[in-house]
């Protein structure tokens, strides 16, 4: 019986930060081998930003805050350049 | 003397000859205010994802400059009252990057 409540139990913060078990999240900017940050590379950009063209928040997408305001302002940078637009029409 | 990032825009009615036109003029300010080109590179003509001046495409140069930042207050103000050139950015950058940017490489796959 102790064994078995052992197991279900876990801290409410681990259970807050995963939905899943066993499961690590972490900033896809923050690793080693990850890709810098910049304005030209559109390719990159639009994988953070909603259908409708809006940025995702960094609570979905889990980039740091310091990750997450470089590309705050790479995304500006692309759309001032036209090289994304403000909004899309679904 | 800092590192920067320079892309402008040129309206798409220019002929390739008015084009190295304004781009030589712009090498020319910077070179008169002590500002160094290190390295251009021609995006060439681009659709834009929405109108500027009812354009729908548009000339992109990129430059990468090494210059004291003061001089640029007077060189934006020269190219917002330049009818030809649509838009402009000017960026401080820790580094160059190297050549070819990502813009070139997406277009290539």
């Amino acid at each position: 019986m102790k064994k078995n409540k052992n197991t279900n139990t876990k801290s409410r913060e681990d259970r807050r930060n995963s939905p899943f078990e066993d499961r690590k999240r972490f900033c896809p900017f923050s690793q080693k081998t990850s890709p810098f940050i910049d304005y030209k590379d559109v390719k990159l950009l639009s994988r953070y930003i909603s259908e409708k063209g809006k940025m995702t928040p960094s609570r979905i997408t889990n980039v740091s805050s310091k990750k997450q305001n470089e590309l705050a302002r790479a995304i500006k940078r692309a759309r001032f350049l036209s090289l994304m637009s403000y909004t899309q029409k679904i | 003397m800092n590192k920067f990032e320079a892309v402008i825009l040129l309206s798409p009615d220019l002929t390739s000859d008015l084009i190295t036109n304004e781009d030589n003029s712009f090498a020319k300010i910077i070179e008169k205010n002590n500002g160094k080109i290190i390295s251009k590179e021609d995006w060439g003509i681009k659709n834009l994802s929405y109108n500027i001046q009812n354009y729908k495409k548009a000339f992109y140069i990129f430059y990468q400059i090494e210059a004291n930042g003061s001089i640029f207050q007077s060189i934006k103000k020269n190219l917002t009252q330049n009818e030809k050139i649509l838009r402009h950015l000017f960026v401080k950058v820790e580094d160059h990057q190297q050549l070819p940017t990502k813009m070139i490489d997406n277009e290539e796959k």
